[in-house]
């Protein structure tokens, strides 16, 4: 016969099962939870190099060429990559869970995460493409009007045509991948939603 | 005259965190059986559980007791390690599982293969789910439960009676496989 009440020894036999005793010093505990914040550390440093490098090669055109539309497009680009690392901060950047959560809070917490880097991925050409379309263009022109002494052989319209082809295709390829991105998030979001419903 | 130290906020934290590890130490590592079969993951889950708990202790205000703490962050660390592994679409829920059949054998009897199967069970539920079970194995009453999970009260107690069904049918169908 089946009772509705469990055997007592499936508790016992929980509590009671052997573990190792694992513990961890201060002093590892320290390093591990130093060890996540670098992580984390290292990433931005990443991204702010590169936000460097980008205003010293476009600052460095700035006082190099002479052009108003060459220094007209570097100023624009890099105008558009201060606001895309602004964006970056205040879109991508991880946040901590609040400690004291409990089951609802947990998962609202982690719905919230996964919502805004889906948003962030699926809106990519409002705040990480976009803004730089206008400077790279500008600065493509420029380099068509640029004053050079003739040389032979030499069609700036055509390397503009092969510039912006180029440079349209890797952003084409960036947009699609952030789209492919979004669509895996929202799929993580579908499945803690069916883990996370209440019965 | 004696050299009294007054305790400053980074060692009242690293002692709340040694002594909730000594308390709950073992519990924390069933913990973390409950959620990862994987043998090297579960060993990188139980230092998080153990990194995120040090940590939480610097906010601590006493407003829930220790043992509630430990457990909700422990939970915690534990549901986002089950969320980023993508494996929460094979989940169910106590509903589900109780109308899956036992396929246990006839002759897995001894306590470590009941152990086992309860562990099997634990891993396929749905992370509240396996809160509630897990928090109940640990022999925690209805209030505690409550407290950790956020479920009310009513909701508790008719989770609870599924957790025992459940437990009653998987661990006594089929001659004692819970001994």
């Amino acid at each position: 016969m089946v009772t509705e009440q469990p055997p007592n020894d499936v508790r016992e036999a929980w509590q009671r099962q052997e573990t190792e005793g694992a513990r961890m010093s201060l002093e590892e505990i320290r390093g591990k939870a130093g060890k996540l914040q670098s992580k984390v550390g290292s990433r931005n440093r990443l991204e702010y190099i590169a936000v460097v490098l980008v205003v010293l090669g476009y600052g460095f055109y700035i006082y190099h060429y002479h052009s108003f539309t060459i220094r007209l497009g570097s100023i624009l680009v890099i105008a558009g990559t201060l606001y895309v690392a602004y964006q970056l901060h205040k879109r991508a950047s991880a946040r901590a869970l609040p400690q004291d959560c409990d089951f609802e809070c947990c998962v609202d917490f982690h719905r919230r995460e996964l919502e805004r880097q889906r948003d962030a991925l699926g809106s990519v050409w409002s705040w990480y493409l976009g803004p730089l379309v206008p400077g790279l263009v500008v600065f493509f022109l420029g380099t068509v009007f640029q004053p050079m002494p003739p040389r032979h052989g030499h069609h700036p319209w055509i390397a503009l045509a092969i510039s912006l082809t180029l440079c349209s295709l890797v952003f084409f390829f960036i947009g699609k991948l952030n789209q492919w991105a979004a669509r895996a998030l929202q799929r993580q979001i579908d499945e803690l939603n069916a883990a996370a419903e209440p019965r | 005259m004696a050299d009294r130290t007054i305790p400053t906020e980074a060692t009242r934290q690293d002692a709340l965190y040694e002594e909730a590890a000594a308390d709950y130490g073992a519990a924390l590592e069933r913990l973390a059986r409950a959620y990862e079969a994987d043998a090297d993951k579960r060993r990188d889950l139980l230092q998080e559980i153990h990194v995120a708990m040090w940590r939480s202790f610097a906010k601590f205000d006493g407003r829930c007791s220790p043992r509630t703490w430990v457990y909700r962050v422990a939970h915690n660390t534990a549901t986002t390690h089950v969320m980023q592994q993508a494996r929460a679409a094979k989940m169910m829920g106590i509903e589900e599982l109780e109308e899956l059949p036992d396929t246990s054998a006839e002759g897995d009897s001894d306590r470590r293969e009941a152990l086992e199967r309860l562990l099997a069970l634990i891993q396929k539920l749905r992370p509240l789910d396996r809160q509630l079970m897990v928090s109940y194995l640990e022999g925690m009453d209805a209030a505690a439960i409550g407290e950790i999970t956020g479920l009310s009260a009513t909701n508790v107690a008719t989770k609870i009676h599924r957790v025992k069904a459940l437990l009653a049918r998987r661990f006594q169908e089929g001659g004692g496989h819970g001994d």
